[in-house]
This record gives C-alpha cells, sequence and structure tokens, in this order.
C-alpha cells in the first residue's frame, strides 16, 4: 500500500469535491466545489466565515467524514484517491503521513495521560522502535516545538500546561512520524492573542525546518496573512478565490473577498485617518438551499448583474485580466467580472465621522478603587474554621470614568479580570469595595438592589448571542419585557415599539413571533442589542458583543452600535480581547492584567509610544491583515497569574519583558502621567521618558531589520 | 403593519388555549414516534391505559363475583384466563386491577414530580446558603426508605381512623419519596441553565425571582421533567404493586395486582395463570413505561440520568 503512492505525484489535490450531508433534518451541501492542491513545504491558507465548508474540506483531506455524508470529486494524497481507500488504509496515512492539529487543545488532549506518553503513543503505533527510542523522540520532538524544559515536561498531565503549552504538545504529537501533509483546524482560535502569537511564530519556523504541506484552515485574515503563501477563500461551499498571500491581500479579485478586507478594523494608515468599516449586508448562503445556476454570492454582491443569476460563474484564471500579477500565473477568481473588483467595491474608504462630544455634562459612569475578591468565604467545616484557600484578586482598586457620549475598551488577555470588571458594573456580581457613581448617584453592589430608574439606565449585551435568547420564549419576549419594565408602556404600545426597534437594528419586525433558534448568531446579537436599546440606556456595557460574530457580522454590529451612539449619544464600555475593534471603536482605553490597571487614557495615547510593556506585548502580538506587516518581537510565554491573598509588587512582573529588577516584585507601581497629561496614566515602575525611549529604539530598530 | 399587527395579535392569544395544548400534544406525540423504542413503548402503555378506561364496560363478568362451581378453572371459552380458588374471573380481575394501581402511581408520580420540580428549580437558582439547607433537608427524606414508611403510615392511620382510603395515603407516600431524587435531578438542570445569558439579562431587568425561576428557567427544565417523571412512573407502579403484596392498599375484594400475585401464589400448581397474569400485566407495563422514556430522551438528545 506504501509503494501506490506515487513520490512525484503532487501531495494533496482536491478536485471538485463536494460534500453533501444526509440528516434527518434536511440535505446540507456543506461543500459543493472546491479545488486545491498543496506541494511539499508551502502553507495553504483556507479562509471563510463559519459554515462555509472550510473544516469539512480539511476533514475531507484526513478522510474524516462520516457515513452520512456523500463525497463526490476525488481527494488525492501522493496520487492515491482517498475517498476510495479502507477504514485499515486510513489508519495508516492519518496520524503517520497526514496529521491533524485541532482548535482546542483541551479537548485533542487525554485529561487523565501524561502528555510524553500520549506522544510516545503516536511513535509505537506507526514507527517499528521500541519504548526507549519512543521516549528521546518525544524529548527531541518537545524541544523542536519550543517547549521549555523539554525532558521533564513529558511527566506532566494536560492541566498543569498552559493553553499555549497544550498546542505545542499537540503539535509535537501531529510531527511524531513525519507527516508529509499537517492540517490544522483553527489551532489558534481559542488561544489568546499574546499565546496565538507566539503558535503562528512557531508554525511560520516550523514551515521552513519541516518539509510538509500545511493546510491552515482559519476564518482570521490577519493570521492567514501572517502564516500563509497561498490563501484559498470559501463562500458557501464553494472555492470563491485562491491566489498567492500578497496578492489576495493587495488585489482581490472576487467582491467577496475584498468585503472581507474591508470588514477587518484596519490600524489608520499612512494618512493617519481612520477608516470607516465596510460590511456586506445580508447572511450566507443557506446551506440546505439546492444550487441553481448562479453565482451564490450573487444576493449579496454589489456587482451582481443580470447573468449572475442565471449562470454559475466559472473559476477563471484572472493573473493577466485587468491586474497586474506577479507573474505566478495562478490568481483564481469565480466571479464574472473580476476587473471590477477595487478596493473601493465596498464603499468608499471613508474617514469615519468624528463624534461630536459633550464633555460639560461630566461623566456617565465614575468608578473608584473597584475591589472584587473570589472565593475567600470558603471555610474549611464549610460554616466554621480556617479559611481554605486565599481570596483570588480578580479586579483590584480599578479607577476609571466613561464620558457622556464616549466609548471605553477594557482590554487584556484572559484572567486579566475584564468581564469581571462588567459584571461587577451592571450589579451582576456585586462589588467588594469601592465605588460606582452613575450620574454622580450612587449605585448598590447588586442589581437587585438598584433602583429601576438605575436599571434601565445601564444595560448590558452578552457574548453568546445563543444564550443570550430564551430558547423557550419567543424572540420578542426579552424586548416587550424590557420595554414594559422601564418604558412603563402597555401590552399593545410594547408590542409596536418592539417592531420599531427591531427594524432600527435592521431586522424584520415579524421575527418577534418567532423562535430564536430559527434566527442566524447575528441576528440573535441584533436582537440582544434591540433589547438592551429598548428604553434609550445613557450606558451599554458590551462584554466581547461581537467576538463570537464571524467578522462581515461583526462590521455590521460595530456599525450598528456607533450608529445608535450618534442618535442618542448612550456611552459604552467595550470589552473585548481583540484590539484591532478596540482601536476602532474606542475613544478611551483600559487595559487590564490580572485584575490591575495597567494603562488607562486616551485611545490615541494609549496605544502609541510610550506605553505600558504589557499594552505593548499585546499590541505587538495582534494580527494584522496585511502580509507585509513587519513581525513584531515581543511575545509574552504563558499566562495570566492567579493573583491571591495580600499581593505586593507589580502584577505584570512575572512575564514582563521590560522588567527592571526586584523592585518590580516587591513594590507596587506608581501611576505615572503619561507625556501629554491629558488623563493618560501608567502603572510602571519605568519612568516615562524613559519608556519611550526604550519603545522608540525597538521600532526603529525593527523598522531597520524589516 | 401596526393596524395589521394590532388586529392579528389579540386573535392569536384568544386561540392559545384549545390550540396550545394540542400542539403541545402533537409535539408530544411526534417526539415519542421519532425513535423505534418510543414507538414500541407507546404502543404498549396505549394498550394498557385503554384497556383500563373501558375496562369496567368489557369485562366478562363483575371482578368480585363468585362462582363457587367454577375454582380454580383452567382457560376455557367463559373464563379466557381461568378462576381463582373463589371462582373469580381473572380476566375481568387484571382488567379492573389496572385502573387502581395506574390511578394510584400516576397520582403519586405527578405529585412528587411537581413537588421535586418546585424544590429542584427553587434550590438550584437561589443557590448559596439556601441551596444548602434543602439540598440537606432532601438528604434526610431521601434517607426515609419508601416502603417501611409506607406500612408504618398505613398501619397507624388504619388503627387510629376506621374507614381510610389507603390509596390517597399510597399517593402521598409516593409523592414523598420521589420528591427527594427528582428535586436533585431538577436542581442540576437548573444549575446548567442559570449561568446561561438569558437569565442573567432578566435579572439585569430587575425581573423578580419568582419570576424569573417559573417563566425563564422551567420551561428549559421541563424536557429534563418530562423523561424523569416517565422513568419514575415506573418506580411508582412497582411501589404500589409491592405494596399490594403486602396486603397495604385497595381493599379487598377489589381486585389489585400485588395482592392477587401474593394471594394466589399457593395455588401457582393448580391455577398458575391467577397469579401470573397480574404479574405479566405489571412486568409489561412497567417495561413500556420505561421504553417510552427512552424514547423521548433519546428524540431530544437528553444524556441518560445517573441516578436512578
Amino acid at each position: 500500500m506504501t509503494q501506490a503512492l506515487q513520490q512525484d505525484a503532487p501531495l494533496m489535490q482536491v478536485e471538485d469535491l463536494a460534500v453533501t450531508f444526509y440528516s434527518p433534518n434536511g440535505t446540507f451541501r456543506a461543500v459543493r466545489d472546491a479545488s486545491l492542491e498543496i506541494a511539499r513545504g508551502e502553507v495553504v491558507g483556507l479562509v471563510g466565515e463559519s459554515g462555509c465548508g472550510k473544516s469539512t474540506v480539511a476533514f475531507a483531506m484526513m478522510g474524516y467524514l462520516p457515513g452520512t455524508a456523500e463525497v463526490e470529486g476525488a481527494v488525492r494524497f501522493e496520487g492515491v484517491d482517498i475517498t476510495t481507500l479502507s477504514t485499515s488504509e486510513l489508519m495508516e496515512l492519518r496520524g503517520n503521513r497526514i496529521a491533524m492539529v485541532y482548535q482546542d487543545p483541551v479537548t485533542s488532549l487525554n485529561p487523565s495521560m501524561r502528555v510524553g506518553p500520549q506522544v510516545e503513543e503516536v511513535l509505537l503505533r506507526h514507527l517499528d522502535i521500541d519504548s526507549d527510542a519512543a521516549r528521546t523522540r518525544s524529548v527531541e520532538l518537545f524541544e523542536s516545538v519550543g517547549l521549555a524544559d523539554p525532558d521533564r515536561i513529558g511527566r506532566r498531565y494536560p492541566h498543569e500546561l498552559s493553553g499555549g503549552q497544550q498546542q505545542r504538545v499537540v503539535i509535537a504529537m501531529a510531527l511524531a512520524c513525519d507527516p508529509h501533509l499537517l492540517i490544522m483546524d483553527e489551532p489558534t482560535t481559542g488561544l489568546d492573542v499574546t499565546t496565538e502569537a507566539t503558535i503562528l511564530d512557531l508554525i511560520v519556523e516550523l514551515k521552513d525546518r519541516v518539509n510538509a504541506g500545511i493546510l491552515f484552515v482559519s476564518h482570521n485574515l490577519g493570521v492567514i496573512a501572517r502564516v500563509a503563501d497561498r490563501v484559498a477563500v470559501m463562500y458557501a461551499g464553494e472555492i470563491v478565490e485562491q491566489a498567492p498571500v500578497r496578492e489576495l491581500f493587495k488585489n482581490p479579485s472576487h467582491p467577496y473577498t475584498a468585503g472581507l478586507l474591508s470588514c477587518v478594523p484596519q490600524p489608520p494608515g499612512d494618512d493617519g485617518v481612520e477608516r470607516q468599516l465596510s460590511s456586506i449586508p445580508g447572511t450566507v448562503f443557506d446551506a440546505q438551499t439546492e444550487q441553481a445556476e448562479e453565482c451564490l454570492f450573487a444576493p449579496r454582491c454589489p456587482l451582481a448583474q443580470e447573468s449572475c443569476t442565471t449562470q454559475s460563474p466559472p473559476l477563471v484564471d484572472t493573473s493577466a485580466n485587468g491586474h497586474p500579477s506577479t507573474g505566478s500565473g495562478d490568481h483564481l477568481s469565480r466571479c464574472f467580472f473580476p476587473g471590477d473588483v477595487t478596493s473601493n467595491l465596498w464603499g468608499e474608504a471613508l474617514a469615519r465621522v468624528e463624534k461630536t462630544h459633550e464633555q460639560d455634562r461630566g461623566p456617565v459612569l465614575n468608578i473608584e478603587g473597584l475591589r472584587k475578591f473570589y472565593g475567600g468565604g470558603r471555610k474549611k467545616y464549610i460554616l466554621f474554621g480556617p479559611p481554605v484557600a486565599r481570596p483570588v484578586r480578580a479586579l483590584v482598586d480599578v479607577d476609571m470614568k466613561v464620558g457622556s457620549g464616549r466609548t471605553i475598551g477594557v482590554v487584556g488577555e484572559s484572567g486579566s479580570g475584564k468581564s469581571t470588571a462588567a459584571r461587577a458594573i451592571v450589579g451582576l456580581e456585586p462589588k467588594d469595595r469601592g465605588s460606582l457613581e452613575l450620574h454622580g448617584e450612587d449605585l448598590e453592589g447588586n442589581v437587585h438592589d438598584r433602583t429601576e430608574d438605575q436599571r434601565s439606565a445601564m444595560r448590558m449585551v452578552f457574548q453568546n448571542p445563543t444564550a443570550s435568547l430564551n430558547p423557550k420564549l419567543p424572540v420578542g419576549h426579552a424586548i416587550v419585557r424590557a420595554l414594559r419594565k422601564f418604558a412603563g408602556v402597555n401590552k399593545q404600545e410594547s408590542t409596536q415599539r418592539a417592531e420599531e426597534l427591531m427594524e432600527a437594528v435592521g431586522l424584520d419586525p415579524t421575527f418577534l413571533d418567532r423562535q430564536p433558534t430559527e434566527l442566524s448568531g447575528g441576528q440573535q446579537q441584533r436582537v440582544a442589542l434591540a433589547s438592551a436599546f429598548a428604553a434609550n440606556p445613557d450606558l451599554v456595557v458590551a462584554d466581547e458583543a461581537v467576538s463570537a460574530l464571524d467578522v462581515s457580522v461583526q462590521a455590521q454590529v460595530l456599525n450598528l452600535l456607533e450608529d445608535h451612539q450618534r442618535e442618542t449619544g448612550n456611552s459604552y464600555v467595550f470589552i473585548t480581547h481583540d484590539l484591532g475593534v478596540v482601536r476602532y471603536i474606542s475613544d478611551d482605553i483600559l487595559v487590564l492584567y490580572a485584575g490591575h490597571v495597567a494603562e488607562y487614557g486616551p485611545s490615541q495615547a494609549v496605544l502609541n509610544v510610550p506605553s505600558h510593556p504589557y499594552t505593548e506585548a499585546l499590541l505587538s502580538a495582534a494580527p494584522v491583515p496585511d502580509p507585509d506587516a513587519k513581525p513584531t518581537h515581543i511575545r509574552l510565554e504563558g499566562s495570566v497569574p492567579t493573583l491571591r491573598g495580600a499581593f505586593t509588587g507589580c502584577s505584570f512582573a512575572g512575564r514582563c519583558p521590560r522588567k527592571i529588577g526586584d523592585i518590580c516584585d516587591t513594590t507596587p507601581p506608581p501611576t505615572q502621567d503619561g507625556p501629554e497629561g491629558d488623563n493618560h496614566f501608567i502603572n510602571c515602575h519605568i519612568p516615562i521618558s524613559e519608556l519611550e525611549s526604550l519603545q522608540k529604539a525597538d521600532s526603529g530598530a525593527r523598522a531597520i531589520a524589516g | 403593519m401596526a393596524t395589521g399587527d394590532s388586529t392579528i395579535r389579540p386573535q392569536a392569544s384568544t386561540a392559545t388555549g384549545v390550540a396550545k395544548v394540542w400542539h403541545a400534544v402533537i409535539a408530544f406525540f411526534t417526539l415519542v414516534l421519532r425513535t423505534n423504542t418510543g414507538r414500541i413503548g407507546l404502543a404498549v402503555v396505549g394498550i394498557h391505559v385503554v384497556l383500563a378506561l373501558i375496562g369496567p364496560w368489557i369485562t366478562p363478568f363483575p371482578p368480585t363475583e363468585y362462582h363457587i362451581q367454577d375454582q380454580y378453572s383452567s382457560p376455557t371459552s367463559t373464563y379466557w384466563l381461568g378462576t381463582d380458588e373463589k371462582g373469580r374471573d381473572i380476566f375481568s380481575r387484571v382488567l379492573a386491577g389496572a385502573r387502581s394501581i395506574i390511578w394510584i402511581a400516576t397520582a403519586g408520580t405527578i405529585l412528587g414530580v411537581t413537588f421535586g420540580t418546585i424544590v429542584g428549580v427553587t434550590s438550584g437558582y437561589l443557590g448559596g446558603r439556601v441551596d444548602q439547607v434543602i439540598m440537606r433537608i432532601v438528604d434526610w427524606f431521601l434517607a426515609i426508605p419508601s416502603l417501611l414508611l409506607a406500612i408504618l403510615v398505613i398501619n397507624m392511620a388504619t388503627q387510629r381512623f376506621r374507614s381510610v382510603d389507603e390509596s390517597f395515603i399510597i399517593i402521598g407516600i409516593i409523592g414523598i419519596s420521589f420528591m427527594p431524587n427528582n428535586s436533585r435531578v431538577i436542581r442540576s438542570a437548573t444549575l446548567a441553565i442559570k449561568p446561561l445569558e438569558f437569565v442573567q439579562s432578566a435579572r439585569l431587568r430587575g425581573e423578580p425571582t419568582l419570576y424569573i425561576m417559573f417563566r425563564e428557567v422551567l420551561p428549559n427544565v421541563l424536557p429534563v421533567v418530562g423523561v424523569e417523571a416517565t422513568i419514575r412512573l415506573s418506580f411508582a407502579l412497582l411501589l404500589t404493586a409491592g405494596l399490594g403484596f403486602l396486603g397495604l392498599g385497595v381493599q379487598p375484594p377489589e381486585p389489585d395486582w400485588g395482592k392477587m400475585v401474593s394471594e394466589n401464589a399457593i395455588i401457582l400448581d393448580v391455577a398458575p395463570l391467577a397469579s401470573l397474569a397480574p404479574g405479566i400485566a405489571m412486568a409489561s407495563l412497567v417495561v413500556g413505561i420505561n421504553l417510552l422514556a427512552d424514547g423521548i430522551r433519546q428524540a431530544q438528545n437528553l444524556p441518560e440520568t445517573g441516578d436512578r
């Protein structure tokens, strides 16, 4: 069987692949038409929104599709069609010649086994070696994926490793048998930006070191730009565009690709003008719908003509078609008018409308010394005895002001306390200490004890749109209840107002009577927004409100939030881990680390030098959707520590790349005013002027190196 | 738009009464009929229920009528399943016995599950100290052996009061003894719903706690309640039959499956069907109910509850 694999054939060749799932709930055309080739030594990025079939293509390459799937077309691995192989032949390939890295390292590793034996298991299964040799090899593998202390890390259990280390172990396992093809399905999606950056560095480095073809599946254009050589864009089960990475990002020749690129918040260009986000209207073509002779993207496309709805466009080479190509001749696009695709296709790159701030009205929300500790109450004998553990310091003395009509972005890695801050502000988690003032009026810690007016003035939008609506009650329930509670209107009037609200967030009012499960994630999040906007709140706390959404929908929701703010002058506390989004939407930024404020100030001041070393590291780690972006060098290993009890010193000292000495471990950092003095604060031991010169020197060095 | 809706909406809400129940019934049957397990279970239980309902009109003889000349009869065309030592028709007695046992078990289960659901949702949603206290009380209830409690209460009650309907005591005891297990299952289901965002936003709207518990949370744990109730029903049947076997329950000479098994066990060699027939009826009903419960659970993709 091994002999059958032809060495001269392309490594992986997917030809006219179509995958259809038959289930009692209907027929799902997950992949309609995908052709893709991967050669040894190259990284092919596969990008698209959720439900477009990119994971199904990845699974088809492993021969992992369930029996309910009907596969048409060919998936040839080194010349052998995988779809025709038997189970035992496939087992021979998987883990050995083809290896896969999954999204979530926690579920990829067996929690009850030490990680070393898990890697050795793969080696013993596929290679003809004894257990001593397997052990030596596993240590080599751990070293090659950059795990510190490779000799001993194999004796740990998965839960004793950080998320980044776990993913490195999974990658080591995938590399165990020197696979020819490595499939990575969203390998960094579940990780923090800082960890993501280190894993991406590893993948870029591996690309040069191992002679394997890599398929890199991701929804994140920034990540794809960083690692891929060639990119295929999927939409509704079809590959709509395929090109070398630079070509794709600079000269997209399919309207969908151009749309995706203009949906991602970008750093301001050279002219320093911030661009308004454009968004792709409508939703992804339904996988259950049978395809007619038409372009699947036509309903959402600004270029759509008569012919787009009567013929399906073929995949054509556009490298000579109006676009000056790099000469590779492999820029394919599934569009009739590839020449008409320009960067202004989705609306002119408008400079953002400046907000008019009403500064004189004073802050909407004023927070001083906000503190929340968890888990201090547990005693040895339930109600009596000494405390079991010292309380976890989730939030320590956080100060911030939310000006009226302004947006404050709260950023940090997971575990930095940003969600706790949101929950303490709205009163879901009563604060331990500190003061919360809404319009100068003291707020109770628990939402239950606040007045109706206070509750109606401050609303919240959550991360998970599906769980934000009660699945057993009609969509309109939350909106109508909010209206009746806060606006004090009767049943009939509230229905009418609810319909107006639905229209305001761009939804059909008939959705009110539907079941939440019939709506897409983006639509559900709009309903959640409508319910939050119901009583014209002064402040909306958005906890990762766009993180679970696809980029095109994310842009729609961000624009909706901004429009609403421009119309009503409300304020936002916008919590997110995505620096691109924060940069786009925020007027002020609060950077949290392990419950402590690292930096706080107006956006421009926080994002530019000098900044706190943690802000600097976060910015450095954020992926930029530009293949020409110079790789930054500051990387943080590990994860946010859990600080307990009477901690002194700087919370960031343990991971700080700019740590100056013992003072960082023993003394809390002083609060320093930024150079402009405009309410910009940095909590660091390094003097501001020194920070500034250090960081300027670094970016200068990078510019020269790049 | 607005005028059209204001005319349509009130109609829709007035039609809810009957239509809602009808929709729920249709939904239940489509759910059960989705799996083979559910179909078989529904068929078995359906036959039992129909026979119990129309029993009094189709029994060939009154179930308590003596036919002294036809003692220990084998199955004949007159007595389809034979007769017992007093010459009573066994077929008639099995049919008539179904009524009391199904009534007692169902009523007891509904009582226990309703009570358990209220306790479970309250304890799970409120959490903290309240949860601790309620659950310790529930644990205390759990320690009471239901059979012994039944014997004790029935004996005390019959001594104290001459005429007392034992079936209501049994219903009460089933309710009390099923509450703890049920409330634990419902509590854990509630704990899974409680942290979800829609519950949080109800809290942020300032909804009363009772409203959140029973309007927002309860509908989401009802599928669990349904499966739980069906499983409990078979236990209730076994408990009722067990009490009948020990002579507690329906007053003689009214037929009772448990009692028929025990009093006819001594004539097993001469008239085997006298005790086997009610036993088989009992077993098939319990199996049918368990299949039905499995069918509902499979159709809803709920995990198996380990707590049996």
